[in-house]
């Protein structure tokens, strides 16, 4: 999943390709460049988000450029390995969409022949190739070169020499040429340049593209003209970007029976009763560990709560959960203690930071992200990736519970080789947390009912959600999620804090959101219920199926399945999640892009 | 010539409950892979640019399936209230400018035929089949290899010659689907009577394969023709004292325990786990995530994702539908059956067994009856018989 760009015409090419690249960012990325003709080519490449790239560049006044966001799935991601790439000659830029199945044999040619490799990329060698057979005229070159290759790719590439041309060519991999006056463009989709143009022409395989400010030439791979016909492009792009969901968001929060099965597969084995990490995450967990310390941010740092419950519970390892802008400075710090580190995008400065520091005091370190090739991987001693695919809505969902499972799988390895449960037990949770995905689709089945609630809370000024034990942390995250999404004011405490301070905010109008599951706590929340409906204020419990008695004791109820006791958080976070969202649609706010917020924090 | 197809997948598929109860019919599983993927597949081979899709019903479950379908422009075009077929080709009218060709979503067919009927010369063309049951759909009496005249399912036996649905039109078509459907008609087979009427010619061409899924059991017998013609592959753990005859195609993360015995055509998903000593017999898919314990036989069945098999069970000729639980010694008897569905009763002449919705939870030792359709999140306590359809979210004790 990469994004390209190509821009020709008479607007500054630095602007436009930023501007276009960060249109494409929903498709997740974890590096990004462009390259521009302002008389000589100049290179600009950055791992992380698109504003890296940014400040990098100068402001430069030439009119032609191609850019690239990169989403590694295979591979590291580093800064020679993003694109665009260029010829030794460094006159020639491309950027490539796809896969070069040939590109071990043709490095390999190329080598001889005197070409200098920078990167492990294979799209470097188209790069290499062209310059290879480059006469003066780009499309030439293009067409010389691609008959070597094999495989699938889109490729759009520039010529120092040809200052005013852009080509590009489509072979299983989608290009798109944006027409425009005294202007064009190539994107790999639509969302590229919609700003800009809303008339473009579609390419099919095996044809290639000629476009200079006032002209769109297109030939196929004999170099014999082809006639197309402009389109209008009238339909709303984004939404099938979105698969007809309103917003990702939404979109994300109905993934997560997959994602959560995405966690499980390949990691345990109901036959063998095993689960399994990647070798470096083994040898850690078998290491002598007297402590764990988990730093994190935001979403992630709620995680890393529940994981302290969750790891405490089956293993008697202490567990810190420590803010990661805090345990930077003032965490403690023991060389048998495993400093587990949750970041999603793997670059969160903070956490980096404490990763870091963690290393520097001799501290075993383990992350859990989903990025690969993320700087967090390469700096921590193990990681494991939470396999959620790119979450694109500011307000974390999917990655959240893929997080909290990971954590789940941890407890219960650590578990297993502290001997602290035996097979059975292992069995009957394995068998359990295949159970998951099928409550979380229970629930989004339920969402109706959820809609319902949302109406009663959209005109709140204030909400406080409460919970007792693991639930604790959800009313956090409930309460993240619905401050960030809707603006409303919204808090979450430990349900037996209330009477020590926060019952003097509450008010008739101040609804608050408990979270009750039938444990060893149960008594305790309903007590609580009882407290705050004394001070008049609505209650609305998130109570499980076979909770008869609840409806006695709260105002509203929205329930989630249960069939044992592992781990009904996921079913809890995924209500949360659909309350937050439906208020904050009701309230018509921009949910996908809250004000002030971005995806991935990259700033300390 | 032809560049843009029309595929109508918006319906619910009522008769196809309870498995169209959480996705539309056109997304159900054939060898693991959804219905109208063989459609988009057969397209796209036979030459046609650009694909849209006329949707409704749970239509996010189409798109977000199709988001990185490669190689081909789809464009998605809602329609809200399902009311006919010729409706829903009315709801593309302003993306169709030159002649095009309009299919369903649930009907397989092959590229070739679709091939010929994008080149067929004439303005009107129509891809038909002969049937042994043609009174279920509408029947073409054929002239000249013009169709004089279409029958809707009639009650007597007027002709053998049945119509795909697969048509070659021209864009006037748009104005005479307007007329009719401002005169209540709105399937697309009462505008094409109306065009005979009027004196058009609409040329017929023989489809070579085609196969429609109209009730639950043709998922089955859909699945054996269709498993046959999937690529193989290997990826996954198979233990060593696996026995794997014909092509077997396993997903990736699968496991596949020592002394299973697995004979193809079969497809076998991602993330599942088999065995010990289970067996798989031939015409038998099953989906990703799903776990089928020791001596557990399965064959000619549609296992669908996440579904989980104890041990001892004997599943045969039958639907297992996602995220069921079935415990162990679970027996499916497979065999003739007259089968209640949407008020009516249909005779089976091929062997059927369960037919079995979503999110079933089945104790130990429970018998199915040959043909009997159980809805999704039932649960049924142990040792029971099965003996009539249960209806959905219903407990059997």
């Amino acid at each position: 999943m990469c994004g390209i760009i190509g821009y020709v015409g008479f607007r500054e090419a630095r602007t436009v390709l930023l501007e276009s690249l960060k249109r494409l960012d929903y498709r997740g990325y974890d590096s990004a460049g462009v390259a521009i003709i302002d008389k000589k080519l100049s290179l600009y490449k950055e791992i992380g988000e698109i504003a890296n790239v940014e400040k990098k560049i100068p402001p430069l006044k030439g009119t032609t450029g191609i850019g690239h966001t990169r989403w590694a799935t295979h591979g590291g991601v580093t800064k020679e390995n993003a694109h665009p790439h260029l010829s030794c000659n460094k006159k020639i830029a491309i950027v490539h969409n796809g896969i070069i199945e040939n590109h071990i044999k043709l490095r390999e040619g190329l080598k001889k022949k005197g070409h200098r490799f920078l990167s492990q990329t294979d799209s470097e060698v188209i790069a290499h190739l062209i310059d290879d057979v480059y006469k003066g005229n780009l499309e030439d070159a293009l067409i010389t070169a691609i008959k070597k290759i094999k495989g699938s790719y889109s490729i759009v590439a520039i010529s120092q020499d040809e200052p005013e041309k852009i080509v590009g060519i489509r072979n299983e991999s989608p290009l798109v040429i944006g027409v425009g006056d005294s202007e064009n463009f190539l994107g790999s989709d639509i969302t590229a340049f919609l700003k800009y143009t809303n008339r473009v022409m579609f390419l099919n395989d095996g044809e290639l593209c000629v476009i200079t400010p006032n002209a769109i030439q297109i030939l196929d791979i004999n170099k014999k003209p082809i006639k197309k016909k402009e389109e209008l492009i009238t339909w709303d792009v984004a939404d099938a970007e979105k698969s007809g969901f309103p917003h990702f968001m939404l979109k994300e929060i109905y993934d997560q029976p997959d994602t959560i099965h995405h966690v499980l597969r390949g990691r345990i084995s109901e036959m063998d009763e095993t689960i399994s990490f990647p070798e470096p995450v083994e040898k850690l967990l078998k290491s002598d560990i007297n402590t764990i310390h988990i730093v994190a941010c935001g979403t992630s740092f709620y995680a890393g709560l529940i994981g302290k419950y969750l790891i405490e519970q089956l293993t008697n390892i202490p567990v810190f959960t420590e803010l990661a802008s805090e345990y930077r400075y003032f965490g403690s710090r023991n060389e048998s203690s495993l400093v587990i580190a949750i970041t999603q995008s793997g670059e969160t400065a903070d956490t980096l930071a404490a990763l870091r520091e963690a290393q520097a005091s001799g501290c075993k370190t383990l992350v859990i992200t989903n990025v690969i090739g993320s700087t967090a991987t390469r700096l921590a001693d193990g990681y494991i990736l939470q396999q959620s695919g790119p979450e694109i809505g500011v307000a974390a969902t999917k990655t959240f519970t893929s997080q909290i499972m990971v954590l789940y799988l941890l407890s219960l390895k650590i578990a297993l080789l502290q001997k602290k449960i035996g097979s059975d037990e292992l069995y009957n949770n394995l068998f359990h947390l295949k159970a998951l995905p099928r409550h979380v689709r229970d629930v989004l089945e339920r969402s109706d009912d959820i809609i319902t609630i949302a109406k009663e809370l959209k005109d709140a000024k204030s909400v406080f959600f409460i919970g007792r034990g693991i639930n604790y942390p959800l009313s956090l995250e409930g309460a993240l999620k619905l401050k960030e999404i809707s603006y409303i004011h919204a808090e979450g405490f430990a349900a037996g804090e209330l009477k020590h301070g926060p019952f003097a905010l509450l008010t008739k109008e101040t609804p608050v959101v408990a979270i009750v599951t039938q444990d060893e706590t149960y008594e305790k929340i309903l007590a609580n219920i009882g407290e705050i409906k004394a001070r008049g204020s609505p209650v609305i419990a998130i109570a499980e199926d076979k909770d008869t008695d609840i409806e006695n004791h709260a105002d509203y109820v929205l329930r989630f399945p249960v069939s044992s006791h592992v781990l009904p958080s996921i079913a809890i976070t995924v209500v949360l999640q659909l309350l937050a969202y439906h208020v904050a649609d009701l309230r018509k706010c921009p949910i996908d892009k809250p004000r002030n917020l971005a995806k991935s924090v990259t700033v300390e | 010539m032809i560049k843009k197809a029309v595929i109508l997948a918006a319906g619910e598929g009522k008769r196809l409950r309870p498995f169209t109860e959480t996705m539309p019919k056109v997304m159900l599983p054939i060898a693991n892979k959804p219905l109208l993927e063989y459609v988009f597949d057969a397209v796209k081979k036979s030459g046609i640019e650009e694909i849209i899709v006329v949707v409704g019903y749970k239509k996010e479950v189409i798109m977000e399936h199709f988001k990185d379908y490669k190689n081909i422009k789809i464009t998605y075009i809602t329609q809200d209230r399902q009311l006919g077929t010729a409706h829903a080709l009315l709801q593309v009218k302003k993306h169709i400018k030159d002649p095009f060709i309009v299919l369903a979503g649930d009907n397989i067919i092959d590229a070739a035929s679709i091939s010929k009927l994008i080149k067929d010369p004439s303005e009107y063309a129509l891809l038909i089949k002969e049937h042994p049951h043609p009174s279920k759909y509408g029947v073409v009496i054929v002239e000249n290899r013009n169709i004089s005249r279409i029958v809707e399912k009639p009650k007597e036996d007027i002709g053998k010659y049945i119509s795909t649905g697969i048509y070659k039109l021209p864009r006037s078509v748009f104005n005479d689907i307007e007329r009719c459907t401002s005169e209540g008609a709105h399937a697309l087979s009462s505008v094409i009577q109306s065009l005979i009427e009027k004196g058009k010619h609409i040329n017929t061409l023989l489809a070579k394969s085609w196969m429609d899924v109209v009730y639950p059991w043709d998922l089955i017998t859909v699945n054996e023709a269709m498993i046959q013609t999937t690529s193989e592959y290997t990826s996954g753990t198979i233990e060593k004292g696996v026995t794997i005859k014909g092509p077997v195609s396993i997903g990736k993360d699968t496991k596949i325990y020592a002394g299973c015995y697995i004979v193809g055509p079969a497809v076998i998903g991602d993330g599942c786990e088999i065995g010990p000593h289970a067996c798989i017999f031939p015409s038998t898919s099953i989906g990703n995530n799903t776990v089928v314990h020791p001596f557990s036989e399965i064959r000619s069945s549609v296992i669908m994702d996440d579904v989980h098999i104890a041990s001892s069970a004997h599943i045969s000729h039958s639907i297992i539908g996602k995220g069921c639980i079935i415990g162990d010694n679970f027996s499916t008897i497979s065999g003739k059956a007259i089968i209640e569905i949407d008020n009516e009763f249909k005779k089976l002449e091929t062997p059927i067994g369960t037919m079995m919705g979503e999110d079933c939870i089945v104790e130990s030792h429970v018998v199915v009856d040959p043909g009997k359709i159980i809805g999704r999140k039932c649960k049924i306590s142990p040792m029971k018989q099965i003996r009539k359809n249960i209806p959905s979210e219903t407990k059997v004790m």
